[in-house]
This record gives structure tokens, C-alpha cells and sequence, in this order.
């Protein structure tokens, strides 16, 4: 009941900041969330599940596009494309889940890498489907019931992506779920031996994840009303993965904190330093690595930690 | 007593004369936003636009400003990452931009296109080519200077006109302007009647070109027309055509103008023709690449041109729209006519007539060969 | 046949480069099980001081290539010391240094950006442009230079590792750590020099490949996904591996384009697939290394 209680004040919260942003700022603001929605669920599935995948990004864009070709090439009324959007990104996510699962440590994150591109390519030579080299742009979300949602009401349903995303994770974290993904992260064997399916938990830790950020996608797709093959790039599958480290790999609020800084540094740093801001982004998760391995919410843990014994 | 006195009396004075300044410097400037790539692969290009973009304003303000006030530009970087674009299209909407620039990824330049359309910001790209910036959106605020693909494709087609080729390759790479360039190319050739034998493409981090060129030999066209515009690929394929013993006439898009292509291609350039739109022997351009070097110390060339043109343009909508508001500077740009810029053959000019977004004169593109490593003069102009 | 030929010089040359590249994740996965994906940085930093010593200050190639690679032996040492060893010793899980190693590839590629500026920058070849026959095969001095410097890298590599006392422990070190370390090997001086090498390697590789491609500051990426591919084709237990994978990717790569009826855009989809199916047929790769064979 308390978690319940907390979730409502926080998305009241986060509603309310939307509404008393600037044009720029909400912009800011929300690809601010969308990015730390696909932190959470990627945390779940590099950090809990131990899965290094780089896939992740790739399935915001297979939501995005999804979702646009469902609604305007294929003309579904907006609920249908969305639930059928989300069939299309569990599948897909299971059809890559079983073969890859099977793969260990660096042989997933190749395969999955390999899986990226492969979508970039797709994408390049989707010609009229998928708009091409160019993209799809041009559109608009439609109305809902009559209702058109745009403005500080579009970045409500983000505020409750968000949420519901975490709810999910938090839920699946806590429960006899999350303890199998941390035995098969930690010791496969271990796990087997105690009677966990490695196999099936490691499929639908990656197929739920997966899903999760093509949803995220889906929601994406009318933020900026335009997507295009440079968007689902190989770099921000990078700057995902670097999120989660810098952040603390594992903890919910890790991913919170590595999403919230690692977006924000380049707009923060641009204007002081130009654009060495890159170089700041290696050598912050550098830094990181080597002294605060769990991330900076070690350094918060730490601190808490002080407070309590004093 | 008298120092007191005349002390106080000083300083009532400096003070008197510094709140009659005031004002003055407190004088609201005129912003222009523009949007740039300082970190990502858009670079090499943007840099040396925006460099030209600055040093048109500095020359504005250095002659008096823009009605009556000074020019600030304010420059976002967007990382080359069109998503970041369309964020940096909002701060400057938000800072009072009253015109935006974008010279970064043409992506990024149609992701920022969403947000000027949505709060009916002027916004102009003066080097982004593809031709689908003003097509793929109908956005009334948006124009484009430019050299589109399209005007590329003509005017190569005009200089080899008497040369009457019937069978000709395409070989760009896999960049979105690349494709881009490569459709428009594609399309000005058919329409013109002339036979596609192959068409390939040599993808970005390759080692080698050799097999896509090796196609292109065996199909045995009358000519040759490079449509890509990254380095490193067009290098390879100029690399496999001199290995592979070619001697098909090669035409390239403007990708092929910059400057970099004499170092890194060195020895492969010879014969090759090349669209541009910088007339040296221009006098116009002649005055700018004095005036550019004396003030920075290095000798501009076409790229510094596209950004000191596109601000040009502005400050000359704005000048004619006799303030910032933004109706009133779109149309004045929408009016512009005959605007005679730095970039274009001898005879060119800007123009939006008949509703047209795109600016560059069709008629102002010139091919140019290359003698050895060094670009020469000028063979061509125009489409005619 | 006579493109074939030619297409094979070619695509064996492009083979040597990937090879080399997977040679150098090799020769520090194989005694740490760190996977370093900066290989393809040090390969960028190598072409670049190709075109300060080459280009720019005109040193004769032998005296350029040298002093290059010699650089790169001391780029390698100081990325183990300085970004890897206080991991290792600290007893951090395997994927913390190769997380570092990933963001020391922002790092070398910013500085090389902020120091030399955005644009591609030439570096020469060993013999210049010119083209060779050697009886039916025919392709360009460089490609040939290639393959003479990979055989001799690989013929050196294998020599050491069958044949010395010094490369007879750096498999105890990777065949197990404990035991090797017990045996009374250094496992610190092992693990300097493998990064060491592999900076070498993956310098060479750069430095031979650039004046086809130019250096530029994006090129690392690239060729550190291909070294990689080469790698998992070939297999990670066995020098000669990452040279069979590299020849086998470039192959793949080339004579599809060239042959196969696949439309241009897709073509580039190849590797990719290849790679796909390999991990999951094969994930081991082609050459499995030679304890196992026992």
C-alpha cells in the first residue's frame, strides 16, 4: 500500500513539473524519462540478469517503427497498433531470446551487436516501409476517444511509461523471479542445481526487457514526430550500457541516477567546454570503473552508510 | 577641499556618462540560432560553415549591425544525433532565436524541421544537399540554399552533354546523404534517358572497394558518377579505380570539392570532374576569400562560403523585414530575389520565386576538373 | 578469372588486416580473458602517428614504421598499468576492465579528435601506389606489403607460442592462472607484455591499412567489430585462428558483393549474418585450441 501511495505522489509530481516547463525544457525533460525508462528495464536485464546485450536500443527502434508503419501503413485504429505493436516486440524479442540466451558473456553481446547493425541495415533498405536512409516523419499521434494529446499531456503518458516500467521491474526484482536472474547472473550451475530452468529465466528476463524498451519506443515515436536509421545507432546503445555502469549496475536507482547524468552532461558541459564533453563521458566511466565500481550509488550508499553508523 | 570637490565631481561625471552608455549596450541584439556538429561525423563539414557563419557576422557587426543593433549568434551543438537537433532547435527558439541555421547531418537538419514548424521559426540550411528536406515536410518557415543533389545532377549532365553517354555506374556508400545523393542522381539520369548498368555501394569501415569496382568494370559503362560523401570511402573507390586500371570518365557530386580529397586522394585525382559551387575567379568570391583571410589567416574555400552566404541571406531577409517578427521575416525571406552571394558561377544568384523553398540558383552550379591533386578552373556553368 | 585473381590478392590483404586485429584481442584474451575493444582505437592512434612521422615529418617508412609501433608497445603497456592492473589487483569481476577498456576508447578517440581536428589526414604507403604481378595474381604494392608483414607477424606469433619457453607459459597463464602463477611465472610481467603486443598489433594493423582509407578519427570501430567477427570465426584458442578468420570474413565480405545477386544495400547484411550463424552453429569457432584436441 505504501509503494502504491509513493507511486501516485510521484507521478503527480512528475505531471505537475511538466506543466510548468518551457518548450525547450519539456523537450529536455522528457527524453530525460525515456531515457531513464530504458535504463531501468536495460539494468534489469545487464545488471540483474547479467545479460550483455546491445540489443536494447535496437527494440526502441523496432517499437518506434512498429508502431508508425501499424497505425499508418497498415491503418489500425490506435489501440489495436499499440497492442499489436506490443505482440510484434514480444515476439521478435522471443525469436532473438532463444538462440541468444544460449551464448555466453561476450559471445550475446556479439551476437546482439551484430543484431543491431543488422537493423540499422533493414532499416536503409526498408525503401517506402520504413522511409529509408531518410526516415519516416510527417505524422501525428491520433486522437484517442476523440482527444487530442499533445504538450504537457503527451509527457504525462511518459511520466506513467516510466512509472509503470519501474512498478514492473521493482515487482519482478522482489519476487522469486529476480533472486532466480541474480542465481543464473551469479552461477549458472549453482542455479541449475537448485532447481532454477536457466534457460527459460534468462528468455524471459531478455524478452521482457526487450519489450519493455519497445514500448518505450512506441511512446518515443511522437515525441519528435520524426525517426530515422542515425536515432537507433550503435552510439546510444553505448551511452545505455555506460548509463547503467556510471549509475550502478543492479540498483533501480543506480539507473536513475547514471540516465539522469550522463543525458544531462552534454547539455551542462557544452557551453562551458565545448565539445570536449565527450572526452568528460570516457573519462568519467574510466574514473568510475576503476574507483567506485558499483557506481555512484555506492558513493550514496557509502554516505548512507556513515550517517547511520554515526 | 577642492580635491573632494573635484573628485565627487568626477565621479558624478564617469557615472552620468556611463548610465547615458548604458542604454546602449543594453540595446537588445538581434539572435540567430545555429545549429552545428562539433563531436560527431557531421564535423568535417559543419565546422568549416559555421566558421564561415561567424565570420559573416563578425564583418555585420563590424559595419554597423543589423538595423541598428548588433548580431549575436548562438551556436548548439547537436552532436551530429538528429534527436539532440530538434532539443537545440527549442533552446534557441526559447532564447529568442529569430532565425535558425542548421548545418549539421541532413537527419538532424529534417528532425529540427519538427520543431520550427511547430513554433513557426524561421530555419534555413545553407549546405545541407538532400533534396528531401523541403519535400518530405511542408514546412512554410523552412528553406534551403544548399546545392541539392538534383542541381547537381543537371548540371553535370549539361558539361556532358556533347559527350552523350547511353550506360553509366553509380558507386556512393551508406550514409543517409549518400543514399540520398544517390536516388537524386539516379532519378536526373533516367529522366534523361540513360541506362543504370550498375550501381553499388562501398559501406562505411571498409577495407577495400575492390569488388564493388570490379563490378563496375565488368558492366563496362561510358562513365563513372561517384554519389557518396564520406572520405574514407570515396577514397577507396578512386584507390580501386586507379588499381583496377580503369580509365572511365569519372563524375563526381560536390562531396568531391572539399579541399581534404587533395591530401588524402593525392595522385588519384587526375581527370576527375566535379560539381562545386565556388567560382575563385569569381569576383564577388575573390573579395570574400580576401577579406576571410586577413581576418583569420587561412584561406577559405566552399565550404566557409555556404555559411557566410546563408547568413547573408538572413540579415538580408531581416533587413528587408525591418524586424524580428517572424511573419514578417519569412516573408521577406520567401521574397528574396536575385540575391548575388559568394558561392555559384559567375551570374548567379538566391531566390525563392514561385513559392519555391529551395534558394540555389539551378543555373548556378559550375563543374570544375581536376588538373593533378589541384582543382582547376572553372569548364562549365550552369544547366543550359 | 582474371578479377577473381585480383579479388583474391585483395581480399587476402584485407584478411591480413582483420586478422591482425583479431590477433590482437587474442594475445590479451587469451592469458587474462579481458576482451579489450580498444583495439580498433590503438589502430586509429598508430594511423595517426603514421601521418605526424610519415606525412608530415617525411621519416623514411622502415624509421617511421618503427618508431610507430614501438610507440604503440608503450600505448599498450600504459593502458594495462594504468586502466587494467589496479583492477586485476583489486580482484574486480572480469567485466569490470573490460568496461574500463571501453570507455579508454572514448578517451583515445576524443584526444585524437581534439588533437588533430576533424578531417582524414593521408598516410603513405611502404612502396607507394603501384601495381604488381606475380603471375596470375595481380594487385597493388600495398596489398602485397600486407600480406608479407602478416605472415611474418603470425609466423613470429606462432613461433613463439609453439616453439619458446616464453610462450610455452603464456598458455599456462591461460590455460589456468593459479597453477601458471604457482609455477612461478610472472603474472604481471605476462599480462604487461600481452597488452603490450597487442597494442603492437593492432598499431601495425593501422598503420597498414590507413593509406588505403586515410586515418580518421572514426575509423576505430570499425575494424575493431571486424577483428572481432574474425576472431569468433576462427576461434580464440589458436594464433593461426585469428588469421583463418580474418581471411574467411574477407571472403565472405568480398566475394559475395562481387558475385552474389544480392542488391548492393543488402550485401553489407552478409557479414552480419554470417556472424549470427556462426555464433550460434559454432561459437567456438572454426579452430579450436589445441588442449582440447588431447
Amino acid at each position: 500500500m505504501k509503494s502504491l501511495l509513493g507511486f501516485v505522489v510521484a507521478a503527480v509530481v512528475l505531471s505537475a513539473v511538466a506543466f510548468m516547463l518551457g518548450s525547450y525544457q519539456t523537450d529536455i525533460y522528457r527524453k530525460l524519462l525515456l531515457w531513464t525508462t530504458l535504463a531501468l528495464s536495460y539494468n534489469f536485464l545487464f545488471g540483474i540478469a547479467g545479460q550483455v546485450a546491445f540489443s536494447h536500443f535496437t527494440f526502441y527502434g523496432i517499437g518506434a517503427y512498429a508502431i508508425l508503419i501499424l497505425l499508418f501503413q497498415v491503418g489500425l485504429p490506435l489501440p489495436l497498433a499499440v497492442l499489436a505493436g506490443i505482440a510484434l516486440c514480444v515476439v521478435l524479442a522471443l525469436v532473438v531470446a532463444i538462440p541468444a540466451t544460449r551464448l555466453e558473456g561476450f559471445y550475446l553481446a556479439l551476437a546482439t551487436l551484430a543484431f543491431a547493425q543488422l537493423f540499422i541495415v533493414v532499416l536503409n533498405e526498408g525503401r517506402t516501409v520504413t522511409g529509408a536512409a531518410g526516415g519516416l516523419a510527417n505524422y501525428r499521434l491520433p486522437d484517442v476517444f476523440g482527444v487530442r494529446v499533445t504538450g504537457p499531456w503527451y509527457t504525462v503518458v511518459i511520466v506513467l511509461l516510466l512509472l509503470g516500467t519501474l512498478a514492473v521491474l521493482w515487482r519482478l526484482d522482489r519476487s522469486w523471479f529476480g533472486r532466480a536472474c541474480r542465481a543464473v547472473r551469479d552461477n549458472p550451475e549453482a542455479a541449475r542445481a537448485m532447481g532454477v530452468d536457466v534457460a527459460r529465466t534468462k528468455i524471459i528476463a531478455y524478452t521482457i526487457t526487450s519489450a519493455m524498451a519497445g514500448v518505450a519506443g512506441m511512446v518515443y515515436a511522437f515525441v519528435d514526430n520524426t525517426v530515422n536509421p542515425p536515432i537507433f545507432g550503435l552510439p546510444n546503445s553505448f551511452l545505455l550500457l555506460f548509463m547503467v555502469i556510471v549509475g550502478g549496475s543492479g540498483r533501480h536507482a543506480g539507473a536513475i541516477i547514471g540516465a539522469a547524468l550522463l543525458y544531462l552532461m552534454p547539455f551542462v558541459l557544452s557551453p562551458l567546454i565545448g565539445h570536449h564533453h565527450a572526452l568528460v563521458f570516457g573519462v568519467v566511466m574510466v574514473a568510475v570503473v576503476l574507483f567506485q565500481p558499483k557506481g555512484l550509488i555506492g558513493l550514496w550508499d557509502a554516505l548512507m552508510a556513515r550517517r547511520r553508523a554515526a | 577641499m577642492k580635491k573632494t570637490f573635484l573628485r565627487t565631481a568626477l565621479s558624478l561625471a564617469t557615472g552620468a556618462v556611463m548610465m547615458m552608455a548604458a542604454p546602449a549596450a543594453m540595446a537588445q541584439t538581434i539572435k540567430i540560432g545555429l545549429i552545428t556538429d562539433k563531436v560527431g561525423p557531421a564535423k568535417p563539414y559543419a565546422e568549416p560553415v559555421t566558421a564561415g557563419a561567424v565570420y559573416a557576422v563578425k564583418e555585420l557587426n563590424a559595419k554597423g549591425g543589423l538595423l541598428g543593433r548588433q548580431v549575436e549568434l548562438l551556436v548548439e551543438d547537436d552532436q551530429g544525433k538528429p534527436d539532440v537537433s530538434a532539443t537545440a532547435a527549442r533552446k534557441l527558439v526559447d532564447a529568442g532565436a529569430a532565425f535558425i541555421l542548421s548545418v549539421s547531418l541532413t537527419p538532424a537538419t529534417q528532425q529540427a524541421q519538427s520543431v520550427t514548424l511547430e513554433t513557426r521559426t524561421p530555419h534555413m540550411t545553407p549546405s545541407n544537399s538532400g533534396d528531401t528536406l523541403t519535400t518530405q515536410i511542408s514546412n512554410a518557415n523552412f528553406w534551403q540554399t544548399g546545392p541539392l543533389a538534383s542541381t547537381q545532377i543537371a548540371t553535370l549532365l549539361s558539361y556532358a552533354r556533347n559527350k552523350n553517354f547511353k550506360r553509366v555506374a553509380l558507386v556512393t556508400e551508406n550514409s543517409a546523404l549518400g543514399q540520398l545523393t544517390n536516388q537524386f542522381f539516379k532519378a536526373g539520369l533516367e529522366k534523361n534517358g540513360i541506362q543504370i548498368v550498375s550501381e553499388e555501394v562501398v559501406p562505411g569501415g571498409s577495407t577495400s572497394a575492390d569488388p564493388q569496382m570490379q563490378k563496375v568494370r565488368a558492366s563496362n559503362p561510358d562513365a563513372l558518377f561517384m554519389t557518396g560523401v564520406t572520405t574514407p570511402e570515396n577514397a577507396l573507390i578512386l584507390r580501386s579505380y586507379r588499381q583496377l586500371g580503369m580509365k572511365t570518365p569519372i563524375l563526381a557530386n560536390y562531396n568531391m570539392s572539399v579541399p581534404v580529397y587533395s591530401s588524402v586522394a593525392k595522385g588519384l585525382l587526375d581527370g576527375v570532374a566535379f560539381v562545386d559551387a565556388f567560382d575563385p575567379a569569381k569576383a564577388e568570391t575573390q573579395r570574400f576569400i580576401e577579406a576571410f583571410k586577413k581576418d583569420s589567416g587561412n584561406e577559405p574555400y566552399n565550404l566557409n562560403g555556404y555559411g557566410y552566404d546563408g547568413l547573408m541571406l538572413v540579415a538580408d531577409a531581416i533587413k528587408r523585414a525591418g524586424s524580428t517578427d517572424k511573419d514578417k521575416v519569412r516573408e521577406a525571406m520567401q521574397a528574396t530575389r536575385g540575391f548575388q552571394g559568394v558561392m555559384g558561377g559567375v551570374g548567379a544568384s538566391y531566390g525563392f520565386a514561385d513559392g519555391r523553398r529551395t534558394g540555389f540558383d539551378t543555373n548556378g552550379m559550375v563543374v570544375r576538373v581536376y588538373e593533378g591533386d589541384k582543382q582547376g578552373k572553372v569548364v562549365h556553368v550552369g544547366v543550359k | 578469372m582474371n578479377d577473381f585473381l585480383e579479388l583474391v590478392v585483395g581480399a587476402t590483404a584485407s584478411g591480413c588486416i582483420y586478422g591482425l586485429v583479431a590477433l590482437s584481442y587474442l594475445l590479451v584474451t587469451r592469458p587474462t580473458g579481458i576482451i579489450n575493444f580498444a583495439v580498433g582505437e590503438w589502430s586509429m592512434v598508430a594511423a595517426f602517428g603514421g601521418f605526424m612521422l610519415l606525412s608530415r615529418w617525411e621519416l623514411p617508412y622502415p624509421v617511421g614504421m618503427l618508431v610507430v609501433v614501438a610507440a604503440m608497445f608503450g600505448v599498450g603497456w600504459a593502458t594495462e598499468r594504468f586502466t587494467v592492473r589496479p583492477l586485476v589487483e583489486r580482484g574486480a569481476p572480469p567485466l569490470a576492465p573490460i568496461l574500463a577498456l571501453l570507455g579508454m576508447l572514448v578517451v583515445f578517440r576524443e584526444l585524437v579528435s581534439l588533437g588533430f581536428g576533424p578531417d582524414p589526414q593521408p598516410v603513405p604507403p611502404s612502396f607507394g601506389f603501384g601495381r604488381l604481378e606475380l603471375g596470375p595474381l595481380a594487385g597493388s604494392y600495398q596489398s602485397f606489403f600486407i600480406i608479407t608483414m602478416a605472415g611474418a607477424v603470425f609466423g613470429a606469433a606462432w613461433w613463439f607460442f609453439e616453439r619458446t619457453l616464453a610462450g610455452k607459459s603464456f598458455e599456462a597463464v591461460a590455460i589456468d592462472r593459479r597453477a601458471a602463477a604457482l609455477m612461478g611465472i610472472n603474472l604481471r610481467l605476462v599480462t604487461s607484455l600481452a597488452f603490450a603486443a597487442s597494442a603492437g598489433v593492432a598499431g601495425l594493423a593501422g598503420l597498414l591499412v590507413a593509406p588505403n582509407v586515410s586515418a580518421h578519427y572514426l575509423m576505430g570501430l570499425p575494424l575493431a567489430i571486424q577483428g572481432f567477427t574474425a576472431l569468433v570465426i576462427g576461434g580464440v584458442g589458436r594464433v593461426e585462428g585469428a588469421l583463418l578468420g580474418g581471411l574467411i570474413l574477407a571472403f565472405a565480405e568480398q566475394f559475395t558483393v562481387r558475385y552474389a545477386p544480392v542488391p548492393p544495400g543488402l550485401a553489407m547484411g552478409v557479414p552480419l549474418v554470417l556472424l549470427i550463424v556462426f555464433l550460434l552453429i559454432r561459437p567456438t569457432g572454426l579452430l579450436l585450441p589445441r588442449e582440447a584436441r588431447a
